[in-house]
């Protein structure tokens, strides 16, 4: 398959932590965003962050890959959901890194049970080419349920 | 203090021939984005995919390492602008990536952005947790 090419562009002005940002993705897909330091480790406020970036990215190569694994076994998903939630941390050395990216998903799957959801949410962080990225800065946890089973 | 942000995804059918959403964000920012495989492995028509979004990531976690870098030698910049391309080899994964900076920073020399601008691609989180990728280029340039 050819590669594929996916570009954003960023503007900045100003100090780190009374400066402000916008980003925007070359699809069109979304409008510029605003970003700033204090919403980046404060409360969001309306902007978006790093982190809240790759939380979507992650959410969403997560979500193919799980698709895709479940397709493979012949039991397709009539839906996945996903969450990603991404963690800043402040580690030794006064430095800040992303500890952890925390991946939950539902699945409506006819004819599974939660043991073969399981290896298939397995497979699905290990086919999602950003579950082992993540992993060289930080940890990847997975937990999925079938949509209907105890813990929804 | 740790930070948390969080996306939602729902996907419909299979891999090839289903379709998914961006939800929400933590932010509230933007939602409801569509995401598919031929706009992910061919031509975006409009749709967003995690290689863009990661561009999207990787770009902003830069500018604000830069403009740290830069501020605290003295040089607040007036102004940085930063692409990020993502190169996506379906089957492999993100092979590259490709960092473009322009930046109006007054008193500031060609070596001296040059110099900010490697620290920034090296030590932001973002830099950090796509430490995997095979090649994470930069180029620097000041303009008037």
């Amino acid at each position: 398959m050819p590669r594929v090419q996916r570009q954003a562009t960023a503007s900045w002005t100003g100090n780190v932590a009374r400066g402000e940002g916008s980003i925007a993705p070359a699809s069109g897909t979304f409008e510029p965003v605003p970003y700033t330091l204090a919403s980046r480790i404060g409360k969001p406020d309306g902007k978006t962050s790093p982190e809240e970036l790759l939380a979507s990215a992650h959410a969403g190569c997560y979500a193919m890959s799980l698709a895709g694994e479940l397709a493979g076994a012949g039991t397709p998903a009539e839906l996945v959901a996903v969450t990603a939630t991404v963690t800043l941390d402040e580690v030794e050395g006064g430095s800040h890194r992303i500890v952890s990216s925390d991946l939950r998903a539902r699945a409506r799957v006819q004819g599974i049970d939660e043991e073969a959801l399981a290896r298939a949410a397995d497979a699905a962080d290990e086919g999602c080419p950003f579950s082992a990225l993540i992993k060289a800065s930080g940890t990847v946890t997975v937990n999925a349920e079938l949509e209907g089973s105890d813990g929804d | 203090m740790a930070t948390d942000r969080r996306a939602e995804v729902t996907w419909r059918g299979d891999l090839m021939s289903g379709n998914g959403t961006i939800d929400r964000v933590s932010s509230g920012v933007f939602g409801g984005l569509t995401v598919s495989w031929p706009a992910r492995a061919e031509e975006p028509d409009g749709s967003t995919s995690p290689e863009e979004l990661i561009a999207a990531a990787h770009a902003t976690c830069f500018s604000m390492a830069l403009s740290h870098g830069l501020a605290q030698d003295g040089h607040v910049p007036e102004q940085l602008r930063t692409s990020a391309t993502v190169t996506f080899q379906p089957g492999e994964g993100i092979t590259r990536i490709a960092l473009a900076v322009e930046g109006k920073v007054p008193g500031l020399d060609d070596d001296g952005f040059a110099h900010a601008a490697d620290q920034a691609k090296a030590n932001c989180p973002v830099s950090k947790a796509l430490a995997g990728v095979p090649e994470i280029s930069l180029d620097a340039r000041l303009v008037g």
